[in-house]
């Protein structure tokens, strides 16, 4: 069937996740602790032990990470909200006006990338601010290029999210996705030590993580070449496999929610 | 209330068709039309198909088989042409309670494609009829259940919309907000020209409104008409007789059967049949039957002096009471105590009234209006609903 796009609905619905995101501040709050914490116990607390990676300070080497961190679970919260949606009856509302089902979720997905994105803004001036960039005009060069690549992340989990979303039937199976879902995406993007560490298997497993080039993405944007671990052509193949995922995900996640039933 | 003869079908269903998980025949070949500027009311127990007929009407779900047209428009071919037609006011909770009232209606306003300037004046003009000014700007989960019952009402009119869907407007609501609502249904409807199909348990609400109710059970129509036509069709009075237990209907039963003058009996499965709205009597006072009081507030329902109240028996699961349809019930009454003498039954009350609705209803399917027939996940959501609507939270 065709699906023809509007504007205006994916404006719309992108308006209602600003909204929402804004309203609830507990949330951006209790996110920002979260990464906070992290960044004080490994960063400043492991990372009497380990010293330096990379030539860098090891709170600056966990940044990006933490960053990415941010992303992960603010995005797939995000895109999972569609399950919410379905239960307290919004989604009716939605699937009911007449506007395409792509276009409800193309707003979702923008509006949950947005707002993960400005997450992943306050995470970098608040890791920022406790010391582990300096402030340079290529950070700052950096920090837009890394906005950009914060959207990228977003959009393909986000998408992941709705996937999710749109396939569960109730809030039981949670549990299994975050155990099994957000956790080993965390644990394998290689925030807390550099791939050439571990043993071969488990390296694998990191390259199959999506994740894994998204925090090697924001770390060549805000620390530099020194630190990215796929060679001097990292960011190329980071940005080809995050556009891939994005690109794949989202159209999964098309596909599932255009068969969701109310 | 005369029914003009509507000018054209503006829905047209044909043999329309809803089976959930290869079993569930949730609605059943479901053919009816309805004219142009009508309000058709679908009546019916819990689990009927009342819900799953709109659903597939507004392109929701996709029926099984079957088809119809809405506004000129097949649901199957173009579902958004059918989406712009129609408002749907649906039976559950559907507003975002993150969101002030304003930005609801506005939110709603956008997905439909008004502009800035209509969108602005139809959400006064909407916030105007369901009186929600004050409030408009207030997180709508600050509101109370029937605060947000009027605001999805304004919601499915914010677009203008030819066609109304409204899935039990006022369950749970109080008898002025109801009263409200149904003044406004029925503005829209005179001053509009909004045709609506409007779903309920209430046979007051049904009779009030509705120039034909169409009576659904188990997804199938078995009665469709005027309310007047309906009740016509059961000339004569409704003779309730409610029995001390259910085993005595076995034994009455065969001497009702031989009475030329019983036109019809019923069994009705519903113990305490509060719809039945007319006025009590004893069987030792057998006055003349008074026409069909609606809503009388002073009906009682005791034991005669006669019959001994028995102690609480464990419920029986079959039928206490039964329903005779009689040409004047009144001078009958006398006849029917006297056979309950001779099967020696002990009869608890005996109620005459004129057929209403309800009565159609269980002629046509044997069973009240109110009996609890829907899934237990049915009666959970029921229960939510008129919680929330009273204003309490939900738990979980
Ligand atoms: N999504 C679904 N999956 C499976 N069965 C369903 C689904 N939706 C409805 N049903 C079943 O279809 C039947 C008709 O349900 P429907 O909601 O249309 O009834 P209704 O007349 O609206 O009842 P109520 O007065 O309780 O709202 C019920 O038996 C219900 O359990
Ligand atoms: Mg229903």
């Amino acid at each position: 069937m065709v699906q023809p796009l509007s504007s205006q609905a994916i404006y719309v619905v992108l308006l209602r996740e600003l909204k929402r995101y804004w309203r609830a501040k507990a949330r951006i709050v209790s996110s920002v602790a979260q990464s906070f914490f992290f960044l004080i116990v490994f960063g400043l607390g492991l990372g009497r032990f380990v010293g330096g990676v990379s030539g860098v300070s090891y709170l600056t080497y966990l940044a990006p990470g933490i960053i990415g961190m941010g992303l992960l679970f603010g995005s797939v919260f995000s895109g999972v909200s569609v399950l919410f949606d379905r239960q307290f009856g919004f989604m009716k509302e939605m699937l009911v006006a007449p506007v395409s089902r792509t276009s409800i979720i193309l707003g979702k997905i923008l509006g949950g990338a947005v707002t993960a994105s400005i997450q992943g803004v306050i995470l970098l001036t608040v890791s920022g601010l406790m010391g582990a960039f300096e402030l340079t005009p290529t950070l700052i060069l950096g920090a837009f290029t890394a906005v950009g690549v914060m959207l990228l992340i977003t959009a393909g989990l986000v998408g992941l999210g709705v996937a999710i979303g749109s396939t569960l039937n109730d809030f039981h199976a949670f549990q299994l996705l975050s155990t099994f879902v957000i956790w080993p995406l965390f644990m394998l993007s290689g925030v807390f030590f550099p791939i050439d560490v571990v043993p071969l298997p488990l390296q694998i497993a990191m390259l199959c993580d999506p994740m894994f080039y998204g925090v090697e993405l924001l770390r060549w944007c805000l620390l530099g070449e020194g630190t990215a671990m796929l060679g001097p052509f990292g960011w190329v193949i980071s940005l080809g496999v995050l556009f891939g995922f994005m690109a794949l995900i989202v159209s999964v996640a098309t596909y599932l929610f255009s068969r969701v039933q109310v | 209330m005369t029914e003009e003869v509507p000018a054209f079908n503006i829905i047209e269903v044909h043999a329309l068709t809803k089976v959930f998980n290869h079993e569930i025949r949730a609605v059943d070949g479901v053919t009816f039309n309805v004219g142009k500027g009508e309000i058709l009311g679908f009546l019916g127990p819990n689990g009927a198909g009342k819900t799953t007929t709109l659903n597939m009407l507004s392109t929701l779900l996709k029926p099984t088989s079957g088809n119809a047209t809405v506004n000129g428009h097949r649901i199957d071919e173009e579902p958004d042409e059918v989406r712009r037609s129609v408002g749907y006011v649906f039976q559950d909770p559907t507003l975002d309670i993150e969101l002030t009232g304003r930005e609801n209606l506005d939110f709603h306003g956008r997905l439909y494609h008004l502009n800035r300037t209509l969108r602005r004046q139809r959400i006064e003009e909407m916030l105007d009829i369901v009186q929600l000014q004050e409030r408009a700007d207030d997180l709508v989960k600050t509101y109370s259940g029937g605060m947000k019952r009027r605001l999805e009402i304004a919601r499915g009119l914010l677009h203008h919309p030819e066609v109304l869907f409204l899935d039990e407007p006022t369950l749970g609501l109080d008898p002025q907000t109801r009263r409200s609502i149904w003044e406004h249904i029925h503005y829209l409807n005179q001053e509009k020209e909004v045709t609506i199909i409007l779903t309920t348990h209430y046979t007051e609400e049904a009779d009030y409104l509705c120039g034909r109710i169409l009576i659904i059970d188990f997804g199938k129509i078995v009665a469709l008409d005027t309310p007047q036509a309906l009740k016509a069709q059961l000339k004569g009075d409704v003779v309730s007789l409610t029995f001390e237990s259910a085993a005595m209907i076995p034994r009455i039963h065969p001497l009702l059967e031989k009475k030329n003058w019983i036109r019809r009996i019923n069994a009705v499965s519903n113990t305490t049949n509060q719809s039945s709205i007319g006025n009590m009597m004893h069987t030792n006072q057998p006055t003349a039957g008074s026409p069909g009081i609606r809503n009388d507030p002073h009906r009682t329902k005791s034991a005669t002096s006669t019959v001994k109240q028995t102690n609480m028996t464990n419920h029986p699961p079959t039928a206490k009471q039964l329903n005779l349809l009689v040409d004047d019930g009144g001078h009958r009454i006398p006849n029917i105590v006297k056979l309950a003498d001779e099967a020696a039954v002990v009869l608890e009350s005996v109620e005459l009234h004129k057929p209403t609705l309800d009565d159609v209803f269980i002629s046509a399917t044997g069973r009240n209006l109110r009996d609890q027939r829907g899934s237990f996940m049915d009666m959970i959501r029921r229960h939510r609903i008129m919680r929330q609507a009273r204003g309490r939270p939900t738990p979980g």
